[in-house]
């Protein structure tokens, strides 16, 4: 130490001096320190800004209809396909030798490097396969015919291909144009059918099956209470018996209907033939949309995006979701962060006013206060994993052996479910709010409490009536925060009840309304089960992206919303200050 | 297993179609009929490669039956055993048979066995990158490339693509490998059939999915990774492999895997607790039926898999005392 202090004294000659001045100047105007500042926000805001960017361009671009390609190859093989990507590449030295000089020539002007075009073919029930590599040297010939249709079906995915005839009620016919108007009419009229046979089955056979399991379990409970040979047993079988008979017989009428309209439905096909000369008769119900791909107006166009869009938002999903719609995640999303709120909110709130407010400020609640902001550091998982641990098994299953024994072996309450989920996120997100509550509540200043009991209120009465108005805002912001971080997080999840296909949303139209134990679907999950999941990763993948602008937007509309609350509430007290 | 499966399937071998698209569902399978007043909620739990299928016979089934409601989880086929025998769960679906351990287990909270039943036949496939030029495989190469224990009686561990006979650019290039992770049951199959039980290198980058790996193997050229056939897409290429080295190569096609030619064929089964002697209950004997009926088959070939024979499904709906 003393050697040091005095090899400074010794060095203190009058230009170190001024240079040492000089160095503290540069750093007292705080130049250096303002650009690292300013970097990490442009960086920081750069890379936010990019991913979104990605993510938005991605996403918007998925449903515009692209063109079909048929690309003609130098062995005859014609394939069509819309194109999807393409590639640089290096053909082997094999491959090279079997081409054209010409060809050859081209590809060592490029260093060895030509491109290959990657097409979605579609047809997945005549080729066994969805896309195809094709590199441009096999290419002798590329068009794009106005005839080849781009068709989305129910089942099997995409048909690239033409029409070659229909059958309409039965009587084949050729069709001219896609406007003929008794071929566009017999195709409105399926889907309608197709509809109306999905309704009934949904809604009215639904609603019977349900009264039959109800029945069911009632009797089962009858069992479990008085025994197999009790009069209480044998009188509930009869009930239930004469009961069922009776749905039965309305569940017969029913199937008929639907039966009536699918046959129906039956008769009205269309044969398609696809590039190579392969047919496939699909009836017209289940053709979702088709369209002229190089012969779509602009208006055209719109009108197929936005239809994809309609479809993609409002319908349920199909083939091991990777067609159709998300909306059951949308909604499972939705209900999951605001039963996620409804939990977390109260109870951070209560924690964080008496650990600020009641609790005497000493080692206990500093541990308190250092280990809940520890909690905020644990990984999620290990959050899913208590909840399925203690909230599934543990509670669930006391639940379900008290509630539930006519149910079981079937778990109700004893597995992943809405309410074990939400549950799981609030204790994962409560250290944001109890942390947001504190600090909200320390900056409510000090002179309106003591104003307040010194107008003779009581301590909840000030805390009531000034402290919590005042710290309202920061609250909200806390709760903000928690939903954001909960409607984004997906691991924990996994473990407490999200599920790849849920088939009834969580809340209905069937008592009790709300079903907190059900398995729910969830968009973060989504996007992991398309994205890694799923048998086609490569048309999994714009789905990806429109699913992640998704739920990114969903995050932002929630956010906003309760952005919009916190304003109001601080311009209402805004004007009560001193 | 693999003699197990070739006896059976030579059966079927009259089964397999020919033409550009090979699969086909065995045409003497029955159509699924429809049976009154099904309902409840049924649950899946267990293997990731049968995912998508149970999915697809799920949204069979529910169209069939409006309102049952199936669930599915897949994280792997280990977490099928525990489901069934919590109750968790009434279907287990797993790509590899049972273990006995876990046969144990069930067996001393119930006292019988759980049934299982073959719902599909896969070809587990050997994938490269699109642009790798490797013709064939022997099964003790991949197992030198896997494993570090070498059983298969591999000479030496093969660490670049010239120790296979590569040349130009491959031969000084790494082999960089992909697989499953443990809790799957394709990491379990393909340890007991290719690495004869062997432990895997720990340079295997372990993907928490199937797709995840022929991804991964599709990003990285110089790549090699193991798959259900299933999961193969355009930018990754299966190589035909043989049973010995310098024996005849087989690819992963429905021809090879019904013959019992291609070496790395299995079963993927769904197992459920049926107490011996007693009848299923409706719900879960009608989506048994869904499966092994022709409706069920084409969900199937719709993922990529390989239908089962009839010979296999009449044997099978015998252990469950059903029938059409």
């Amino acid at each position: 130490m003393g050697v040091i202090a005095e090899t400074t004294q010794e060095n203190r000659t009058p230009a170190a001096v001024g240079a040492a001045i000089r160095r503290t100047d540069m750093r007292a105007r705080g130049e250096p320190a303002l650009w690292v500042l300013g970097g990490a926000l442009a960086l920081g805001i750069a890379m936010i800004a990019g991913f979104l960017a990605l993510v938005a361009w991605n996403g918007i671009l998925t449903f515009i209809p692209k063109p079909i390609d048929v690309v003609t190859q130098a062995d005859g093989t014609v394939t069509a396909g819309e194109p999807f990507r393409e590639e640089l590449f290096r053909p082997d030295a094999e491959v090279l030798e079997a081409l054209t000089p010409e060809w050859r020539a081209r590809i060592a002007a490029a260093d060895g490097y030509t491109s290959r075009t990657l097409y979605r073919t579609g047809n997945f029930d005549l080729y066994g396969e969805d896309f195809r590599w094709i590199p441009d040297f096999t290419v002798t010939k590329r068009e794009r015919p106005a005839n080849v249709l781009f068709i989305e079906r129910l089942e099997w995915g995409p048909f690239v291909g033409s029409i070659k005839s229909a059958t309409i009620d039965g009587a084949e016919r050729q069709i001219a144009s896609l406007d003929d108007p008794a071929f566009v009419a017999a195709h409105r009229m399926s889907r309608q059918r197709w509809a109306q046979a999905n309704d009934i089955e949904k809604d009215e056979i639904g609603a019977i099956n349900h009264k039959l399991e109800a029945a069911r379990l009632d009797l089962r409970g009858v069992e479990l209470d008085s025994g197999r040979d009790s009069t209480d047993y044998r009188q509930a079988q009869a009930r239930v018996e004469a009961d069922a008979a009776v749905q039965r017989g309305n569940y017969d009428k029913l199937a008929v209907q639907v039966e009536d309209l699918r046959r129906l439905n039956a008769a009205n096909t269309v044969t398609f033939v696809a590039v190579g000369g392969e047919e496939k008769t699909e009836e017209m119900a289940h053709l979702v949309r088709f369209y002229p791909a190089n012969d779509l107006s602009f208006g055209g166009k719109i009108a197929v995006y936005f239809s994809r869009w309609a479809e993609f938002l409002g319908d349920e999903p199909r083939e091991a979701n990777t067609e159709g719609g998300v909306l059951p995640a949308i909604f499972g999303t939705a209900a999951m962060t605001l039963l996620m709120v409804i939990a977390v909110a109260p109870f951070g709130v209560m924690t964080a006013l008496y650990l600020r407010e009641y609790a005497k400020q000493g080692r206990l609640v500093s541990i308190v206060r250092i280990s809940v902001n520890n909690l905020a550091g644990v990984p999620s998982i290990v959050y899913g994993v208590f909840g399925l641990g203690f909230f599934a098994y543990t509670l669930g299953g006391s639940i379900d052996a008290l509630f539930y024994p006519e149910r079981l072996p079937n778990p109700t309450f004893g597995t992943g479910g809405l309410l074990w989920s939400a549950l799981t996120l609030a204790l994962l997100t409560v250290p944001v709010v109890i942390v947001a509550t504190e600090e909200a509540l320390a900056a409510v200043p000090r002179s309106m409490r003591e104003g307040s009991l010194a107008c003779g209120a009581s301590k909840w009465q000030t805390i009531r009536n000034i402290v919590l108005p005042r710290a309202m805002p920061g609250i909200m912001t806390g709760i903000i925060l928690a939903m954001a971080r909960g409607a984004g997080e997906v691991a924990p999840l996994m473990l407490v009840g999200v599920v790849k296909l849920a088939p009834e949303l969580p809340v209905d139209g069937l008592f009790p309304f709300v079903h907190l134990e059900r398995s729910f679907m969830h968009l973060g999950f989504h996007i992991y089960d398309v994205g890694f999941q799923s048998r086609n990763a490569e048309a999994g993948k714009p789905m990806v992206f429109v699913t992640t602008m998704l739920l990114i937007s969903l995050i932002f509309v929630m956010n906003v919303v309760a952005i919009v609350i916190r304003n109001r509430l601080r311009r209402k007290f805004a004007g009560s200050q001193f | 297993m693999l003699k197990k499966f070739g006896a059976v399937c030579v059966l079927a071998g009259s089964v397999a179609a020919t033409g550009v698209w090979a699969v086909e569902v065995d045409p003497s399978l029955k159509d699924y009929k429809k049976a009154a007043g099904v309902e409840g909620s049924l649950k899946s739990i267990g293997s990731d490669t049968l995912n998508n299928v149970m999915t697809l016979w799920a949204e069979g089934f529910a169209k069939e039956y409006p309102n049952v409601k199936v669930e599915i989880e897949g994280k792997g086929s280990g977490t099928a055993p525990p489901a069934l025998i919590a109750g968790t769960a009434q279907f287990g679906p797993m790509s590899r048979p049972m273990k006995g351990a876990e046969m144990d287990d069930f067996e001393k909270k119930y006292g019988y066995k759980p049934t299982g039943i073959r719902v599909a036949v896969d070809a587990l496939a050997v994938f490269v990158h699109k642009d790798n030029p490797i013709k064939c495989l022997s099964l003790a190469q991949v197992d030198a490339i896997f494993s570090k224990s070498r059983k298969h009686g591999g000479k030496q561990d093969l660490k670049t693509w010239g120790q296979l006979g590569m040349t130009g650019p491959w031969a000084s290039r790494p082999i960089s490998m992909y697989g499953r992770n443990s809790a799957s049951g394709t990491y379990g199959y393909f340890k007991e059939v290719v690495l004869a039980d062997g432990d895997y290198k720990d340079s295997v980058k372990e993907q928490p999915g199937s797709s995840a790996v022929v991804q991964a193997i599709a990003s990285d050229k110089y790549a090699i990774g193991y798959s259900g056939v299933g999961y193969k897409t355009a930018d990754v290429r299966s190589v035909p492999i043989s049973a010995t080295d310098g024996g005849a190569c087989f690819d992963s096609t429905p021809e090879n895997a019904y013959a019992g030619e291609y070496p790395i064929t299995r079963f993927l089964y769904v197992y459920l607790n049926k107490k011996p002697g007693a009848k299923l209950e409706p719900l879960r004997a009608e989506f048994a039926k869904f499966v092994l009926s022709k409706q069920g088959q084409t969900g199937v070939v719709k993922d990529g898999y390989f239908p089962i024979p009839s010979a296999v499904v009449g044997q099978d709906l015998k252990a469950l005392e059903l029938s059409y």
